[in-house]
């Protein structure tokens, strides 16, 4: 994918978190903010995100593949399910 | 359908000597060694409560109701491993007839009548009945908890003392901030580790998750995966004797519970006392005289650190 597509990538997960955090500063959401340990995101985001990931990716995410870390950060869901430049996805 | 998983006869025989009863239904009982065995297990633990984190004790009852399990969706994620306390309906013409019919068929099935509705589950996991009995309660320090029940769980297969339907679990439990439930766990590991090593277990902490039904449906198993959260001390390669479990706000928030005017975080430790009896007798054989002493164990770190953990 290309640089384009991975930014609008970027900013549609970011504006998405922010939809569900309406107190957030956006100034405190950095790319490698991590989303759940900060708990910015929960489980009951889940569902959504990965409908969100599918769309921006344009094809389905396998979640039985996921594993820890996968959703740790914008980046890193950027690298692995968008770009797919991070080799980790298929450990 | 439920199957029992074969022990080795040898083995079998040999704990029944030293105090195991196991039934066909995947329940075990206990008596002697074996039974105090269990009994040095549980006051360890609750050594490691009270000197650990001065942490009051409560019992609770066999049962809870399903609408407060239902707060955190226990039935959704969990309907294959729920067993329900069921009753005849009380009419008198109900009871006559279960009397005058065979009551139990040959095959020991009952054969029930009317029945009752049902509103009760049997305690799946001890420390349940903890959040709501803390239920809307608004924490000014963080409170910890202990508890010890006998939980029931249903299990594809059955085996003695590392498997079974009912089973006994003991359960150390903090409700705080979020950097409180992280220390606590912190610290209760750490502590277990020096306890395994004094009672000569070797144990291996693993990454798990629950045992959702339809995991891949779930959003909470999900995160169990992405952000583990379950960590298990595993004896002999595949048997989980403990876990020490973050459930950050889940139980806070269904259960009302705030510390700090936020929804309380929370986290426990657990221990399966007929686990722990396996991997004792497992790692020393079946002699009760070659058996480490739990309970003596945990007073002897407790008296080497004055007394002083808190």
């Amino acid at each position: 994918m290309s640089s384009d597509g991975a930014a609008t990538a970027r900013t549609a997960l970011r504006e998405w978190i922010l939809t569900k955090n309406r107190d957030l500063d956006q100034r405190q959401l950095a790319d490698d903010t991590p989303l759940f340990a900060q708990r910015y995101l929960r489980s009951v985001h889940l569902p959504e995100l990965i409908l969100l990931v599918e769309r921006l990716r344009g094809q389905p995410v396998d979640v039985s593949d996921l594993t820890a870390g996968h959703f740790r950060d914008i980046h890193t869901i950027v690298d692995l399910f968008i770009t797919g430049t991070n080799d980790s996805e298929s450990t | 359908m439920t199957s029992l998983r074969e022990m080795a006869p040898d083995r079998l025989a040999e704990l029944r000597r030293v105090g195991l009863s196991w039934r066909s239904s995947g329940q075990a009982s206990l008596h002697g060694p074996l039974l105090r065995l269990a009994e040095s297990l549980d006051r360890a633990f609750r050594l490691l409560a009270t000197a650990g984190w001065d942490a009051e004790e409560e019992r609770h009852p066999a049962s809870l109701p399903a609408e407060l399990l239902q707060r955190v969706h226990y039935l959704h994620s969990f309907p294959h491993q729920a067993t329900f306390p069921v009753r005849l309906q009380p009419d008198e013409a109900n009871l006559d007839e279960f009397r005058r019919g065979p009551v139990v068929d040959p095959d020991g099935h009952l054969v029930l009548t009317q029945l009752a509705p049902t509103r009760d589950v049997l305690t799946p996991a001890a420390c349940h009945h903890l959040y709501a009995q803390h239920e809307s309660s608004a924490l000014d320090a963080p409170l910890y908890l202990t508890t010890r029940n006998t939980c029931f769980r249903n299990e594809p297969y059955y085996e003695p003392l590392r498997r079974q339907w009912s089973f006994t679990m003991r359960e150390i439990v903090c409700l705080g901030s979020r950097s409180e439930a992280i220390g606590f766990l912190d610290r209760g590991r750490s502590t277990v580790d020096t306890l395994l090593k004094h009672l000569g277990l070797d144990v291996d902490w693993c990454v798990a998750t629950d045992p959702f039904f339809r995991p891949l449906e779930s959003p909470q198993y999900l995160m169990q995966r992405l952000e583990p959260t379950k960590h298990e001390a595993v004896y002999g390669g595949d048997l989980a004797i403990g876990s020490a479990n973050l459930h950050h706000e889940h139980f806070g928030e269904n259960y009302s519970i705030s510390r700090a005017g936020e929804p309380a975080h929370s986290a426990c430790l657990a221990f399966g006392i007929e686990r722990w009896l396996f991997a004792v007798v497992d790692r020393y054989g079946v002699q009760p005289e070659s058996w480490p002493d739990p309970a003596s164990t945990m007073q002897q770190m407790v008296s080497a650190t004055g007394g002083q953990w808190r």
